[in-house]
């Protein structure tokens, strides 16, 4: 165990523990832990296998950002061991390693495969002999990845909760900065939210001693009414929209102004064998020292470029961590060198680590000047060797920026600090803390009131103090970004000995992986990227890309802006797909009829938006029953619109290419829609009601499309002319069958003989009891009663026709047995029958087309050259003799065997007892009589066309 | 002809036929253990648990109610005479988004030429009566059509009504951005809504009248994860005097 006395501000309770178990092993931690604290304070070193040389990889940032620590939790491989809180009885299990993890059997690639894995050797190695591909394919993707995820998972089923939330102000970065930013502007009114990926706000004050500080901000934020998230990572910036991931929810924030106060990443050092267990960020260190009181080793070298590595010294010395030598890039150290050198301790000026040897973990370190490893450019390093178990490297800060990049901001590369730092702003957006460039304890908190005093500000808020301080502030931010601690750069490469020199430690690109890239001519960063994966892994370049730039300036003799950087995209931390996934929005549309199909045993489908029932079981009896007794059918579906004005009738003619204006109140008349091409785009019926007012039905699945197709015409018209889509606001139902008349005389005092009530009137009674609109149209084919009714009254219509029917022997109808009726009476489905290409005289509806009408109209132009032209193909119908229905969709064949024309419909009719259908076929074998070929699934059909409807062809029976 | 069939509330009994309007959303509200009780034509659920039970769920989460009986109407007209109209009403300032109450009757302002007037059953005639009158002297075209049938609706109330919200609509409802009267179309579970802040922690939702089983269940599953459950329209406090000024 190498857990410490009580730390000021740890976050273990050390009073609870917690027991899980990691690889089947039991582990003890406390309440507070991380996965890797408790693992650590147990003494594990090795927490996972690299990516493609399976080499031991040990905690290195704890901080979430490296990929040296992923494991499964529970069976949910990507968790980071350094951030993941212990729980009573988790499951934790490493990642990539076969048997195990002390002994990975792919771990020989990393000692005798290098020359069969350069950068893209799947594109290299595993190319010849070409047919073994799929082999060396599988090959590859069982030994890539991080983690397997099982197929089936029930404990790992979860649903993710998406909660939209809007602010005055986003504050993402909970440290002394953000806290003062976020307080600032409460202050000041702001609704303000503030999200931070740590368990509690704080950030980097807590590791570094000032809790007090942090908590005392934290309470203030608080106090000021600021909503916190904390363990809670925005994932990225879209238009404004920033997506955060806690836990089980993903809140989408959409704030007026955004503050990023996302501190800064620690860059390690490039090295020979910078990966090993043991060699650690001095953050690292620190925080498993403060936050979890665990010793990190007992005897460290320390390797740093500026003061931070030198504190960090410090800070370990005092919890018993024995120096064995302090380098400082730099050639004058800065001022904690004197308080080091009292240790005892020997400070180095211009001295780096050059190599670290071990096996499990370090076991020694090599320090040299710097110079000396730069100018031999790769010979083994010179210098002395420190024995040690811990290897502390502090290579500078790189602003976490990829938020603020998201967002539209701009980097420009600082040479005096030696990375890309944040240059131009978008508006609405302000950068505050570690990411702006600041360091200091006072200038973090300075900065961070100022930018919330601004987005504050931005937002109209404040007063005449209020914006004098922010000028103060402003100047005494300038002041401390103008002058930034002494840092040294370090050298793209320190040294290079024995073992490979990491740049990337996610993906295992080494310093030369990247040299060999660009001697293949991958000279650009983004090629770079995609050549070697380098900044693609978990880490998404935040400890790698500048190290990369670094390395390609040097070997190309570039500067790091002629580089530049990689694009940065959402998400900026990995994230499991579940949480993407969120829950399902399946807006289903339901008649209000639709229970009583339920109760009924409805077999229920989807028809566009709507469930609806496809029969009840019998559709043969359903269809004989309509012809024999009757049927009722829910229509609800169908689109109702409401066309209301004194240009109502005009508005019609426009749209339709046949004459509504001379429509008389009371009546009805079919109607095509037709597209400025003149193609059919949806039809229905209208009815009349009075002078100024159309009852407009289209198909179901096109209500929404015409609604919007009248709304957009109007608006360009600009006449008086008012639509009202009332499609769900009507239950409608179809009546029909011989037996119609009766069952209507039974439920309402209207007068329903045919003298009274024709085909294509339409007329609004009380049908028992409820105020109906009745149309008489027949889609079906029988006689018929369109019903239309408001919704809430639709299942009591339902009920009291199907009761008065019941001496009859009414039969409910699904859309299955709707559709063998209404072909029997060829009448169409538009988007079934008909296309994209499909045009009213093709249809053999040439009789719906009035070009005699002395208004202009929708489509008239193309309907008027193609009433001039005989088109090539026709809608007919056709029956089979021999029983087989064709698929809908088949073909039709020519003479000569090539397609011709297509199946739109074909059922097999229980009444007409024969195979019936529609097809488009050439105009020229479009006669009754004709033969036609159909070829459908390898058989072979021999149709007969018939123009008129298969029954009661001449409307008799619809009429009666 | 005109278009009484619109009307759910002109249905009449007669020998043999007894019809009563029901909400879209009353088989969900049965499975939820609602009480459903006969008033006014429609069947209404009252309520689901003791009153003392609602009570606390409205002061302490959030409940739900199905208000779907609600009568609506809809005129629309050019937007000098929706004004107008709209301006009839004593105290009334007309401004899109927010809605004016008064005599029991929101006044939602949808667009310069599109007025929504939502009012309970008991005072549909009268409003009705109100709007006709005012379509009459403004001698131009205006329609006013009955779409209580076409929208269905809920009220969500209580202190985490927003959060119920926040699970299935992007709308910003915080309360200085919708404030009492504010009047809000928009996007509730994907689907085209209307939401009204009726008071301080409660508003009335308008959807489609197909889709509202689907909005049950989604605001059944928001509210229930945050310990909400469904309330009778008897435990919804009448909208106080205050809230009858808004917009004044």
């Amino acid at each position: 165990m190498s857990r410490l006395p009580a730390q000021p501000g740890e976050r273990i309770a050390r009073e609870r523990v917690v027991r899980f178990t990691f690889d089947g092993h039991p582990v003890e931690g406390y309440e507070g832990d991380t996965i890797g604290s408790a693992l650590y304070a147990a003494g594990r070193r090795t927490f996972s296998r690299s990516f493609k040389y399976h080499r031991r990889r040990g905690l290195m940032c704890c901080a979430g950002q490296c990929p040296n620590c992923i494991v499964a939790v529970d069976g949910a491989p990507g968790a980071r061991a350094c951030t993941e809180p212990v729980r009573e009885g988790m499951r934790v299990e490493h990642l990539n390693a076969t048997p195990g993890l002390e002994f990975d059997l792919m771990s020989a690639v990393d000692r005798f495969g290098g020359a069969l894995t350069p950068p893209g050797f799947y594109y290299k190695t595993f190319i010849r002999p070409r047919k073994l591909w799929p082999v060396y394919e599988k090959v590859l993707r069982h030994a890539a990845g991080l983690g397997r995820i099982a197929k089936v998972h029930p404990d790992r089923q979860w649903q993710t909760e998406y909660r939209r939330r809007h602010t005055d102000v986003l504050v993402v970065g909970g440290g002394l900065a953000g806290l003062r930013a976020a307080a600032s502007a409460a202050e000041l009114g702001a609704d303000v939210l503030l999200v931070d990926n740590g368990p509690r706000p704080g950030g980097r004050a807590i590791v570094d001693g000032h809790h007090g500080t942090a908590g005392h901000l934290h309470d203030k934020a608080v106090a000021a009414g600021v909503e916190i998230l904390d363990g809670a990572t925005a994932l990225g910036y879209f238009d404004g929209l920033v997506p955060v991931w806690q836990g089980s929810t993903l809140h989408q924030i959409r704030a007026q102004e955004h503050v990023f106060a996302t501190g800064a990443v620690e860059q390690p050092l490039v090295f020979s064998g910078n990966d090993l267990p043991g060699v650690m960020l001095s953050g690292g260190a620190c925080r498993l020292a403060s936050l979890y009181a665990v010793k990190p080793g007992n005897r460290a070298v320390v390797a740093t470029t500026s003061d931070r590595g030198l504190q960090a010294a410090i800070a370990l010395r005092k919890i018993g961590v024995e120096l064995a030598a302090v380098a400082d890039l730099r050639s004058t150290p800065g001022p904690p060198a004197d308080a080091v050198r009292k240790l005892g301790v020997e400070v180095l000026p211009g001295h780096t680590v050059v190599e670290a040897q071990g096996g499990k973990t370090v076991a020694k370190a090599t320090i040299a000047p710097v110079q000396a490893s730069e100018a031999d450019g790769g010979a083994p390093p010179t210098g002395r060797t420190f024995e040690c178990d811990l290897v502390i490297t502090s290579g500078g800060f790189v602003p976490a920026a990829s938020l603020l990049v998201q967002a539209g901001a701009k980097t420009r590369y600082d040479s005096q600090r030696g990375h890309f730092a944040l240059s131009d702003m978008p508006k609405s957006v302000h950068a505050a803390g570690e990411v702006a460039g600041y360091e200091d304890a006072d200038s973090l908190s300075c900065s961070g009131k100022l930018a919330g005093l601004a987005a504050a500000h931005a937002l109209g808020l404040g007063n005449p103090a209020s914006r004098k301080a922010a000028d103060e502030l402003r100047e005494r931010a300038a002041t401390a970004t103008a002058h930034p601690a002494a840092a040294a750069l370090p050298p793209a490469v320190c040294g290079q000995g024995a073992s490979k020199c990491f740049v990337c430690h996610c993906e295992d690109v080494t310093a030369k992986d990247i040299r060999q890239s660009i001697a293949e001519g991958y000279d650009s960063i983004e090629l770079c990227k995609r050549y070697t994966t380098v900044t693609m892994g978990p880490c998404q370049g935040r400890m790698c890309e500048l190290q990369s730039v670094r390395l390609m300036a040097q070997e190309m003799g570039r500067s790091l802006d002629e580089i530049g950087t990689t694009t940065t995209r959402p998400p900026t931390t990995p994230v499991p797909m579940g949480v993407l996934a969120g829950p399902p929005f399946e807006p289903a549309k339901r008649s209000a009829i639709h229970g009583r199909h339920r109760e009924l045993n409805a077999n229920v489908m989807w028809a566009g938006d709507w469930r609806r029932a496809y029969d009840y079981g019998d559709p043969e009896a359903e269809v004989l029953a309509v012809h024999r007794a009757a049927g009722l059918i829910d229509v609800s579906t169908l689109g109702k619109l409401l066309v209301r004005g004194p240009d109502a009738g005009e508005f019609l003619d426009r749209l339709y290419p046949n004459r509504l204006s001379n429509l008389k109140p009371g009546r009805i008349r079919y109607g095509v829609i037709n597209s400025d091409a003149g193609r059919i785009v949806d039809d229905g019926t209208i009815c009349r009601l009075d002078d100024d007012t159309f009852y407009v039905t289209t198909t179901s699945s096109g209500a929404g499309a015409v609604e919007e197709w009248f709304s957009w015409w109007l608006t360009d018209w600009g006449m008086r002319v008012y639509l009202t889509d009332i499609t769900q606001g009507l239950a409608a139902v179809n009546l029909a069958g011989p037996k119609a008349r009766e069952i209507m005389e039974r439920v309402t005092e209207l007068d329903c003989s045919n003298e009274a009530f024709k085909y294509l009137d339409g007329k609004r009674a009380l049908i028992a009891g409820v105020p109906c609109l009745i149309l008489r149209i027949g889609f079906v084919g029988e006689l018929g009663y369109e019903i239309h009714c408001p919704s809430a009254h639709g299942e009591h219509l339902w009920d009291a026709l199907l009761q008065a029917g019941e001496e009859f022997g009414i039969r409910p109808f699904g859309l299955e047995p709707q559709r063998v009726l209404r072909l029997q009476k060829m009448h169409i489905l538009v988007g079934q029958d008909t296309d994209s290409e499909s045009t009213p005289f093709g249809a053999a509806m040439p009789w719906i087309v009035k070009l005699d009408k002395e208004e202009d109209f929708i489509g008239r132009w193309a309907l008027e050259r193609y009433s001039t032209e005989s088109a090539s193909t026709t809608l007919v119908g056709f029956t089979l003799s021999d029983g087989r229905v064709p698929t809908e969709g088949s073909v039709v064949l020519d003479g000569g065997q090539a397609p011709i024309g297509q199946v739109t419909s074909s059922r097999f009719s229980p009444v007409l007892r024969q195979v019936i259908g529609m097809a488009w076929v050439p105009a020229g074998r479009a006669s009754d009589g004709d033969t036609v070929t159909i070829a459908d699934n390898g058989r072979t059909l021999q149709a007969r066309v018939r123009t008129k409807p298969f029954y009661d062809p001449d409307g008799e029976v619809l009429r009666s | 002809m005109s278009l009484e069939f619109l009307d759910a509330s002109a249905a009449v009994k007669t020998e043999g036929f007894s019809p009563v309007a029901r909400s879209p959303m009353e088989r969900r509200a049965r499975a939820a253990g609602a009480q459903i009780e006969e008033r006014g034509g429609w069947a209404l659920a009252v309520a689901y648990a003791a009153s003392e039970q609602e009570a606390q769920t409205i002061s302490h989460a959030a409940g739900w109610a199905d208000m779907s009986h609600l009568a609506k109407l809809e005129l629309q007209a050019e937007p000098d005479v929706v004004e107008a109209i709209f301006v009839s009403n004593p105290s009334a300032h007309f401004e899109l988004g927010t809605a004016h109450r008064t005599d029991g009757a929101w006044w939602c302002p949808l667009a310069p030429s599109r007025l929504l007037v939502i009012c309970e059953p008991s005072r549909f005639a009268s409003v009705r009566r109100q709007l006709e009158d005012a379509v009459g002297a403004a001698r131009k075209p205006v329609s006013l059509v009955d779409v209580t049938t076409a929208f269905a609706a809920l009220t969500i109330v209580g202190p985490l009504s927003r959060e119920v919200f926040a699970r299935f609509s992007a709308l910003d409802l915080r309360p200085h951005e919708t404030p009492v009267g504010a009047v809000r179309p928009g996007s509730v579970a994907r689907q085209p809504g209307v939401v009204v802040c009726e008071d301080e922690d409660r508003f009335l939702m308008l959807f489609g009248w197909a889709v509202a089983e689907y909005v049950w269940r989604q605001v059944e599953e928001a509210a229930r994860r945050l310990g909400g459950s469904p309330v009778g329209i008897d435990a919804l406090a009448p909208l106080d005097a205050a809230v009858e000024e808004v917009g004044g």
